[in-house]
């Protein structure tokens, strides 16, 4: 069945968005990540603009975020002080990318820009997981036991000024590469339309040193506000949200998440994190391939303004 | 007609020929003219609601003969050229820099319709010579494709970008040429049918069509066609537009609510 986006200005398969927001809730719900990465690409593969597929899924990450939220709430797992202090670099880094967004789409380097980061990114990211994955499967192969954190242990991030306390956490430390962080994330959430949560949960746990337990809700909370945030600035400065769009994919995620979710259980953590690298890489060399070899296409048109 | 003609005189800037022909243009109507052209449209209105998958609008008229017809060999001819509202829109190439594929060169078009179908009774180069096709753009070869005078695309490159442009327009639905499409249900009523596709922009449009014979303009009309969103498409666009920070604000709360929902439902503890 064709579905018009008004703001995309095209029809689409609504089956073929609802199986794509299944599987990309499926995948999310698995890992336990908003999944933005896997649906801004997913979108632009299948011809919808990438600048409404990017400002869409800011949309859709508020939704699969909020239900993960509600979860975490209830168990009381959330550090609220951390997640507030994140959002404050978050929100300062959604306007710049929201900004830079505009700027590029002008200049006709948007898509480039969106194809660089997702190499970049991806690449990295994808990267450091695949051998912290493999590393830590070799360690339970070869029966050692993980490290345990103790509380003495510092990094060069505990050496900074500003310091602050975050009891639920069992944290104090200074708040400047919290605020980075969160910009950093921001920044990216408005520009890729990825809720960056697969790099925000590793940052946490290994850079701040923030329990586990904590690290999922807090993380969901604070890109569940950031992407707000993100929505409401495309929505004024962009005008590229499709709420149509959005929805028919937020109804395909959160059912997915749910069976991913189940599944998710069942598999081991470092099995769950080897799977998740992979898929990252293989998203970010994607792009990189389409940098790379020349395309079928060269040319390609964009509408500037109306005459009146 | 006479704005068409201000404006195709303003490009040519001056171009003595072509003042010669407009002038003889604006005296057509008067200098017994012996045929004329009626024209309506099967709908002055397209709306595009949530299930839009295009449209067809049929173009019919009947070319109207007086006493003063002349009787010749030569057939009628018909052009109908549909044109959407007129925007700039950049072409962009792609270039290798530093081992990766970006877009370098771009020409920017100041004036181009988002559409444009162009349906005639025979191939466009059958019914009149290339400066009677140019001046009235009937055929796709035939549009004026005006740049900046800033242009950094040297001359012998130019074209590249005004056939690539074409080309993708035609790949995307948006522009079409097509001969032999017209319809003479008898010697003077004729009819044609042109699609509008799912992605045909919104805005008015002008049908305009032309009778010739034996190369020359004998008579043209315009009609207008509005293309629109209605409902509640109309609605959700003008409120991301107009609306703006409210728009953002229901997306919001709309994800929010969706979230909030799912976790509720599939609550498991």
């Amino acid at each position: 069945m064709q579905i018009y986006l008004p703001i995309a200005e095209l029809p689409v398969n609504m089956f073929m968005l609802f199986g794509m927001g299944g599987a990309v809730g499926f995948l999310s719900g698995l890992f336990g990540i908003g999944g933005g990465f896997l649906l801004t690409p997913l979108l632009i593969f299948s011809g919808i603009p990438p600048a409404v597929s990017v400002a869409t899924v800011t949309t859709q990450v508020v939704a699969s975020s909020a239900s993960g939220v509600v979860a975490y709430w209830r168990r009381k797992m959330i550090d609220f002080k951390l997640a507030v202090m994140l959002l404050v670099g978050g929100v300062i880094g959604s306007a710049i990318g929201v900004w830079l967004f505009d700027v590029l789409r002008s200049l006709g380097q948007l898509d480039l820009v969106i194809s660089l980061s997702y190499v970049t990114f991806l690449s990295t990211i994808g990267g450091l997981m695949l051998v912290e994955s493999l590393r830590s499967m070799a360690r339970r192969r070869s029966g050692a036991l993980m490290p345990a954190r103790k509380p003495g242990q510092h990094n060069w991030v505990h050496g900074l000024p500003f310091k602050m306390r975050f009891r639920q956490s069992r944290l104090y430390v200074s708040v400047i590469p919290i605020v980075v962080l969160g910009a950093i994330i921001g920044f990216l959430g408005a520009v890729l339309g990825i809720g960056g949560g697969f790099m925000m949960v590793p940052a946490l746990i290994y850079l701040l040193r923030v329990p586990t337990n904590i690290v999922i809700g807090t993380s969901l909370l604070q890109i569940l506000v950031t992407m707000a945030a993100a929505t409401f600035l495309h929505s004024v400065s962009t005008h590229s949200v499709d709420i149509v769009l959005a929805f028919t994919l937020m109804v395909g995620g959160v059912i997915g998440a749910q069976f991913g979710a189940r599944m998710g259980q069942k598999l081991r953590g470092d099995q769950l994190r080897l799977l998740l690298a992979l898929l990252v890489l293989a998203v970010g060399m994607r792009f990189a391939v389409n940098l790379l070899i020349e395309p079928e296409e060269l040319y390609s048109i964009s509408v500037v303004e109306e005459v009146a | 007609m006479m704005r068409r003609v201000c404006s195709f005189l303003r490009r040519q800037a001056g171009g003595a020929l072509a003042g010669a022909l407009a002038l003889a243009l604006i005296l057509l109507p008067v200098s017994g003219k012996a045929e004329n052209l009626v024209v309506d449209l099967s709908d002055d209105t397209i709306n595009i609601e949530s299930n839009f998958t295009g449209a067809n609008i049929v173009v019919f008229g009947e070319i109207v003969r007086d006493a003063a017809t002349v009787g010749r060999p030569e057939p009628y001819d018909l052009a109908v050229i549909v044109s959407g509202p007129q925007t700039r829109v950049t072409t962009r190439r792609k270039g290798r820099f530093a081992g990766i594929w970006v877009n370098r060169d771009a020409e920017t078009f100041l004036e181009v319709p988002s559409f444009l179908v162009t349906h005639t009774s025979r191939s466009a180069n059958e019914i009149a010579p290339r400066p009677v096709l140019e001046q009235h753009r009937i055929g796709l070869f035939n549009l004026n494709l005006p740049i900046t005078g800033d242009s950094g695309v040297p001359m012998s490159d130019r074209d590249n970008f005004r056939r690539a442009f074409l080309r993708l327009r035609v790949d995307s639905g948006l522009y079409a040429e097509r001969s032999g499409v017209i319809e003479f249900l008898s010697d003077t009523l004729f009819r044609t049918t042109v699609p509008l596709p799912a992605n045909v922009p919104v805005g008015n449009y002008t049908v305009t069509t032309y009778l010739l014979r034996g190369g020359a303009l004998l008579a043209s009309n315009e009609q207008s066609l509005v293309v629109a969103k209605t409902g509640f498409e109309q609605l959700t666009y003008r409120l991301a537009y107009n609306y703006a920070a409210l728009y953002g604000l229901l997306a919001i709360a709309l994800a929010v609510f969706t979230g909030w929902l799912a976790g509720v439902i599939f609550r498991r503890d």
